[in-house]
């Protein structure tokens, strides 16, 4: 295995760069994976039934919450990526940490907020306005959870081998995935929450 | 510590929260739903900006032109898969 020291480990070797442009094309399959979600409850947002509409369930203080955290998990996994890259390993490590921290947070808001739905009479079978609604955010949170058994297995692996290609290798495309969730996540909380609450 | 917080890092998670900040505006105004979409386009648009060039380094790649390609086409199929259906189910013949 050729390594070249010029680069960045996560780049240092032509697997590392394959494996991170290959994750871009997967990355680019999940964009279209949300698109049709996001056609779904477009189409069916005004179709509420008996049920309540958007501008009756949503509330503007969990969604600032779950912003600003998934917003600032994604700072620090950047701070993590650029520790990593000037081989601060304990940084490197202490922002995943807090990424992951960050995470379960945005997590544990969300389904409080899903629970209070349900509460309030709208689950997932109450009309279709609220089935595309669960879909497209229990997608996005479904990644999320993935996310955090994913990230704690590769800071496990950093902090047991260390950083070497291969790690650093995982580390940045994790990162990449981390960075998307953000993505999709700004999307669902322009065009889903604050345009229904307009 | 100071080189752990490099500054491009730090002034993109500023303006990701003013952005965030700046899209509130569409709920504490009674603005026009073309003006509220508009102003959240934007914001959205340029957040995923941020997150693509600042922290996803999508310039540093030496594949850049096929990474380019593959995020220009997710993109186009995505848009299609989103327009092209409000098309069809809302805007076609639905006139409500």
């Amino acid at each position: 295995m050729k390594i070249d020291h010029a680069k960045p480990l996560e780049y240092s070797t032509e697997e590392n760069r394959l494996k991170i442009l290959g994750f871009w094309v997967f990355l680019g399959a999940e964009i279209v994976l949300f698109s049709t979600l996001f056609a779904v409850y477009f189409t069916l947002v005004n179709r509420t039934g008996n049920g309540p509409a958007g501008s009756h369930i949503f509330e503007l203080t969990p969604v600032m919450v779950e912003t600003i955290v998934l917003l600032s998990s994604s700072f620090t996994i950047g701070l993590g990526i650029h520790a990593m890259r000037i081989g601060a390993k304990k940084a490197m490590m202490t922002f995943f940490g807090i990424t992951l921290v960050l995470g379960a947070v945005f997590l544990g808001v969300e389904i409080t907020e899903f629970v209070t739905y349900v509460h309030e009479g709208a689950t997932i079978q109450t009309s279709a306005f609220l089935s595309s609604l669960f879909t497209l955010l229990g997608t996005h949170g479904a990644h999320v959870t993935f996310g955090l058994l994913w990230g704690s297995a590769i800071l496990f692996q950093v902090k047991k081998r260390g950083l070497t290609p291969e790690t650093a290798n995982k580390s940045f495309i994790f990162s990449l995935y981390w960075h998307f969730l953000d993505v999709v996540w700004i999307f669902i909380f322009s065009f889903v929450y604050l345009k229904g609450m307009m | 510590m100071k080189q752990l917080f490099p500054v491009p890092h730090v002034i993109g998670f500023v303006s990701s929260l003013l952005l965030s900040l700046i899209a509130l505006v569409v709920v504490k105004f009674d603005l026009t739903f073309a003006s509220g979409m508009t102003i959240l386009g934007v914001t959205a648009l340029v957040q995923a900006g941020l997150q693509l060039f600042l922290f996803m380094h999508v310039n540093e790649n030496e594949d850049k032109r096929s990474l380019m390609t593959n995020i220009a086409y997710a993109l186009f199929v995505g848009l299609v898969t989103i327009f092209g259906t409000l098309f069809a189910m809302l805007w076609g013949y639905n006139m409500i």
